[in-house]
């Protein structure tokens, strides 16, 4: 059984929408698998608190800032789109160099290098962001690297699955725009 | 969940450096609005590439204390206050003659209204 099987099979056809944190600018949510009470971006934090802790706080942190005070544009976000409209922090720089300063222990000083930590979500509007799952990449597609790539594909079939929903009616706008509706009993099919 | 981690295992480094490159960002495109300069018009000012200036811009930027005071010269502005913050500075605002009979004045006032309200 291949990563991408084995994921996509934890995901057990059936998920449900979970609040993660509402701040001023931005409400995140999360998706959980329905035969498993932690949702993908706690397994995504659980994870990597223990192994890539620096990078993780390095994504949270811009989480807060983006929810806090900027709110969550396009720019703050990079693309990763392949079968559907599928996001991912930290921000991108393509050609920047990046904020992570990791201290390298043969130097014994503070590098500036990329954090290679993907966060996969679905960026619905500068106000909603749904949060999936993500790893370290160690390629430069992620098509190419065995470690996001489960991720990658998985966080771009939930993102078409949200999208259908909002299509359908199952997920709504709030007056405002600023916050999405759904019943409690929501359960999002992935196919 | 997300202010939660940052709480209990958050670096206060990785968090300032994040929120102070923000905020210093965010000063900078309010200078330009505020002048209605495009990057490239402060590009120019300062005589560097456009995509240099928008790097510096993006908020991912790790800037140097170099390019952040080169950014203050041309705008004209303090990105970075340097000056030792006081808790509260004494200031002389002028003097009131005859102190004593104004606050009489004030106390017959108050009775007077007093006595019309009843």
């Amino acid at each position: 059984m291949n990563n991408d099987l084995n994921i996509n099979l934890k995901v057990n056809n059936i998920a449900t929408i979970r609040l993660v944190q509402s701040f001023d600018k931005v409400t995140y949510y999360t998706l959980c698998p329905d035969n498993d009470p932690t949702s993908l971006f706690e397994q995504f934090v659980q994870n990597h608190t223990s192994k890539n802790k620096d990078k993780l706080n390095h994504i949270l942190a811009w989480m807060k800032v983006i929810g806090d005070i900027v709110g969550a544009r396009a720019g703050y976000f990079r693309n990763e789109a392949e079968s559907a409209d599928t996001s991912a922090l930290p921000p991108k720089g393509v050609d920047r160099e990046p904020t992570y300063v990791e201290y390298n222990d043969d130097t014994g000083t503070e590098e500036v290098i990329g954090n290679n930590l993907r966060l996969y979500c679905l960026r619905a509007n500068e106000h909603v962001v749904f949060l999936f799952n993500g790893d370290v990449k160690t390629a430069a597609k992620a098509q190419d690297c065995d470690q996001v790539r489960p991720h990658f594909r998985l966080a771009n079939k939930l993102t078409k699955v949200i999208d259908d929903a909002f299509r359908e009616g199952d997920i709504k706008w709030d007056d405002y725009n600023e916050d999405v509706l759904f019943d409690d009993d929501l359960e999002l099919l992935i196919e | 969940m997300i202010t939660d981690w940052l709480d209990q295992n958050g670096d206060p480094e990785i968090k300032s450096f994040v929120s102070k490159n923000l905020a210093i960002v965010d000063q900078v495109h309010q200078v330009l609005a505020d002048k209605e300069w495009s990057q490239a018009d402060f590009a120019k000012a300062m005589d560097k590439r456009p995509s240099e200036v928008s790097k510096w811009l993006s908020g991912m930027h790790n800037l140097t204390l170099k390019s952040i005071i080169k950014m203050e010269t041309v705008l004209g502005i303090d990105i970075i206050h340097t000056e030792p913050k006081k808790e509260f500075e004494y200031v002389f605002l002028g003097m009131v003659e005859n102190q004593e009979a104004l606050a009489n004045q004030a106390v017959e006032y108050q009775e007077s209204s007093y006595a019309l309200a009843m």
